[in-house]
């Protein structure tokens, strides 16, 4: 028995749900939370002469440096600065000794900014290059054990080289050589509304015309073209480093999505909240772009950005999105929150992918509903023989994979099968033909 | 009007939920003794894998039940009334039914192997949950076990036990797997599937005498050939059986054979009592009686005799016959009748010179009779259509790959396979 040896009971317990899954899940957590706000919570050390003249409160002299009075205190000042200035320290070095060999002027300079944090656009080495080099490391040997796992599906390896590929390029090495040669540092594998900046008029002078031309044709021409030909996963799965990373390095836990229909109520809810969010967001910036003399507008452009980043892009994508993987599955941003995710998955609707599904070959198995990343109940359209589109699928392809009777395919067809053009089939997603039958959900 | 269903299977729970689409007024009650929820007993086999919870194998929510207005009692029928239109339950409860549906299902097929009686532990079958139950309990005092029979639930059980890293001799009658279903070139596909895995497959030999330990639990089996194999867990998988035996203790038992008689309308010898799924045989006008055992015919004919419930008079007349199922990573898909039609039926075969990948095409010269695939995904409606459309065998050829079902950049390359004439044979065992 495979839980009989104690690796066996280790990754069992890992990958459902046990104390090391919450364990794991808190640290990747924390990890993102000092990623992502570290830099803001720990005290400088600054030099001093007595306890007054530290300003930072519960700051006590010692030893010339300002320190915290309480332990505790002392080593989240300690976690904080490691992860922040002393990472940092890592990146820029890197980035400096890259630089030393092929830039033998010197001339890159660093500016720190109050907090002694590394601020400068310029230089191409700080906490966020390590932050991508782990990512990518993530997706790559994470790839690499799905191409073996699933060595038999030339669709899982295909699809699976290409996320490598676009992750090492797009998201990894171009940016690092963008701002190597003084250009603006774009991830040319990310585009609004995932990147919501790429529209935000406040960053054009600093992206170039060029690329915000690119930025325009690819959120509105690029994007509904291929998804409307192959649907959201040619974005989703195949190009995305979010679904990147669910799909390579969360695949020990892609079966624990939630299945219920409650699950599938909430992500409809929350996932359109955040869409109309990040439109209304972008909007807003162009409005006071337009009208720079209208202080609220201007003053409601500066509250969403900050607050945007803050709960979408850093909360919602790092800590919850990545940090749930091992409790609530590798798609939680995916599913419930991406903008990109959302504005896709409505141009899914209405474009040619779609679930093939043998009429009454399925065995109610359940592999497939198990095997879901985004929490779709496969079964019930499969037990139905109903050939379905769901906003939500991201063509990982996995439940064809699973499926013991081959009961499924993942297909772009020109044929159109009858689905109501409507709000309330958006809503309830459910094709035209499925009630002259056994509803898809019973 | 009072629907009462037998058994919470797929037949019964599939009749149910047909006949709320119906009706949304009757007042539908399931009895079922062997879970609280239906589950899918297809996936038996990954639960016990640890690839599902048990939670995992039931298709539908439970709230869905309540939703749909379907009332679900665990309990047994032990008695039938049928002038007073009663069943009577284990607990003492008195259900009155307008229609009453039996779902019975299937029980393990027992033989009179010496030593049965003396087993009390170690046996197991793998079609219930409290077979589930057997061998999870077992799995981790096991070494070594022996299947008996080679099906499906056989193969099954054999994959599900390697997995737990016991090894397993497999015990088969027949002189290759499966002659039932399979050519013997496929069934030496699979051959090679069980041996590339470790299983000690041993053809034609049976199972003679069950040995057992001082506490009664199995520990050898002594087959035809005279050797004793040792095991502590023996699981016996040599067909089912109509689970009709309940019945006969009834005060008014539907006519009974195989398993519940029934007509073309999936109606039993007594008013209102209807049958369907695993237990019933079905007795047409003309022709011999059958009995259908496996998911989609269950399902089928569920929803059959949902309308008939109603009223509807309709008669069952099975579809063209099709199946699939997956042989540790080698899939397969039949359609039309493959091993039933007679010695010596012309048919082309397919095979990949190296890869476990073939097809088997049954015709009578004329036209197409049947399919059996292996290796490779089928889309067994095209399939279907063929035979209905009775197309020609090389018309067929031509445009097999119009059927392929893999996945994207993942087609079986057809091209590559060798094609020959191979009339039918047949090996069955005696």
């Amino acid at each position: 028995m495979i839980r009989r040896t104690p690796a066996g009971l280790f990754l069992h317990d890992l990958k459902n749900r046990g104390l090391s899954a919450w364990t794991l899940s808190l640290l990747l957590i924390a990890f993102y939370g000092i990623l992502y706000f570290g830099q803001y919570y720990w005290t400088p050390d600054s030099p001093c002469t007595d306890n007054a003249s530290c300003y930072s409160e519960g700051a006590v002299c010692e030893a010339g440096a300002c320190v915290r009075e309480s332990q505790l205190e002392r080593g989240q000042d300690w976690l904080y600065r490691t992860a922040t200035v002393h990472i940092d320290e890592l990146g820029w070095k890197l980035g400096a000794s890259v630089d030393a060999a092929t830039r033998p002027d010197g001339t890159l300079a660093r500016d720190e900014n109050k907090n002694g944090v590394i601020d400068n656009w310029e230089h191409f080495g700080n906490r966020w290059t390590i932050y991508g080099l782990l990512y990518t490391l993530g997706i790559l040997l994470g790839g690499a054990w799905i191409c073996f796992k699933y060595r038999h599906n030339r669709y899982q390896i295909i699809r699976t080289g290409v996320v490598m590929m676009v992750q090492t390029s797009f998201a990894f090495s171009l940016p690092i050589l963008l701002k190597f040669f003084h250009k603006p540092e774009y991830y040319f594998s990310y585009m609004w509304p995932l990147k919501i900046d790429y529209l935000d008029p406040r960053n054009f002078a600093y992206y170039g015309e060029g690329l915000v031309l690119w930025g325009f044709f690819a959120s509105l021409a690029v994007v509904p073209v291929m998804t409307l030909l192959y649907g959201k996963r040619w974005y989703c799965s195949w190009v995305c480093g979010c679904g990147g990373l669910a799909n390579t390095f969360g695949e020990p836990w892609r079966h624990l999505s939630n299945k219920s229909s409650n699950a599938w109520k909430f992500e409809k809810v929350a996932i359109y909240t955040v869409m109309g969010v990040a439109f209304f967001s972008t909007a807003l910036w162009f409005a006071s772009a337009v009208l720079p003399e209208s202080s609220s507008l201007h003053a409601a452009a500066t509250g969403t950005r900050k607050w945007y980043g803050l709960v979408v892009t850093a909360s919602l994508s790092g800590a919850i999105g990545t940090g749930l993987y091992p409790i609530g599955g590798t798609r939680v941003w995916c599913r419930n929150f991406c903008p990109m995710a959302a504005f896709l998955g409505i141009i899914q609707k209405l474009g040619r992918f779609r679930i093939r599904v043998k009429k009454e070959m399925c065995i109610s198995c359940g592999l497939c509903s198990k095997y879901c990343e985004m929490g779709i109940d496969v079964r019930s359209y499969a037990q139905a023989g109903l050939s379905f589109t769901r906003a939500a699928c991201v063509g990982c392809g996995l439940c064809a994979e699973v499926c013991p009777r081959g009961v499924l395919r993942l297909e772009n067809s020109a044929k159109v099968d009858p689905q109501e053009l409507s709000l309330v089939s958006f809503l309830d997603e459910s094709w035209k033909g499925a009630s002259s039958s056994v509803p898809a959900k019973i | 009007m009072k629907i009462v269903i037998v058994g919470n299977g797929v037949a019964g729970v599939t009749c149910a939920m047909t006949a709320r689409q119906r009706d949304p007024h009757a007042e539908i009650t399931i009895v079922g003794g062997e879970t609280d929820y239906f589950f899918s007993r297809t996936a038996l086999m990954y639960s016990f894998m640890d690839r599902m919870t048990r939670r995992d194998l039931e298709p539908y929510e439970r709230k869905a039940y309540a939703e749909q207005r379907i009332a679900l009692l665990r309990d047994w029928v032990i008695d039938h009334h049928a002038d007073a239109k009663t069943v009577h339950l284990s607990s003492g409860t008195t259900l009155h039914y307008d229609k009453l549906v039996l779902a019975l299902g299937a029980t393990p097929n027992r033989f009179g192997w010496e030593g049965i009686n003396d087993v009390k532990d170690g046996l197991v079958h793998f079609v219930s949950m409290q077979d589930l139950d057997a061998c999870e309990r077992l799995t981790p005092t096991t070494r070594e076990a022996i299947v008996v029979g080679g099906g499906l639930i056989g193969i099954e059980l054999v994959e599900s036990l390697l997995h737990h890293g016991v090894k397993v001799t497999f015990l088969i009658r027949e002189p290759y797997y499966w002659p039932l279903a399979l050519g013997r070139e496929e069934g030496d596909i699979v051959t090679e599937q069980l041996r590339a895995h470790g299983v000690q497959v041993r053809y034609m030999e049976e199972m003679k005498r069950i040995e057992v330990d001082a506490a009664g639990r199995v520990s050898g089996v002594l087959t035809n050939k005279g050797e004793t194999i040792p095991c502590q867990m023996l699981g016996i998988c040599v067909g089912v059986r109509p689970s009709i035996d309940r019945l006969k203790a009834f005060t008014d038992p539907p006519q009974l054979s195989r398993g519940v008689v029934v007509d073309e309308t999936l109606q039993s010898s007594l008013p209102d009592v209807f049958a369907c799924g695993d237990c019933a045989e079905i007795q047409p006008i003309e022709g011999r009686s059958y009995v259908e055992m496996i998911w989609y015919s269950a399902k089928r004919q569920g929803r059959h005799v949902a309308a008939n419930l109603f009223g509807d008079q309709l008669r069952y007349a099975p579809p063209i016959f099709f199946n699939s199922s997956k042989f540790f990573e080698v899939e397969y898909t039949t359609v039309g009748e493959v091993m039933s039609l007679p010695e010596g039926t012309p048919t082309l075969f397919r095979k990949h010179p190296t890869k476990p990948l073939c097809q088997r095409i049954l015709h009578n010269g004329d036209r197409v009779l049947g399919f059996n695939m292996l290796g490779s995904r089928w889309n067994h409606e095209i399939l279907e259509r063929w035979i209905r459309e009775r197309r020609s065998p090389a018309w067929v050829v031509a445009h097999l790959a119009d059927a392929q079902f893999d996945v994207e950049f993942g087609r079986a390359n057809l091209a590559s396979c060798i094609q020959r004439e191979l009339p039918l044979a047949k090996e069955l065992a005696r």
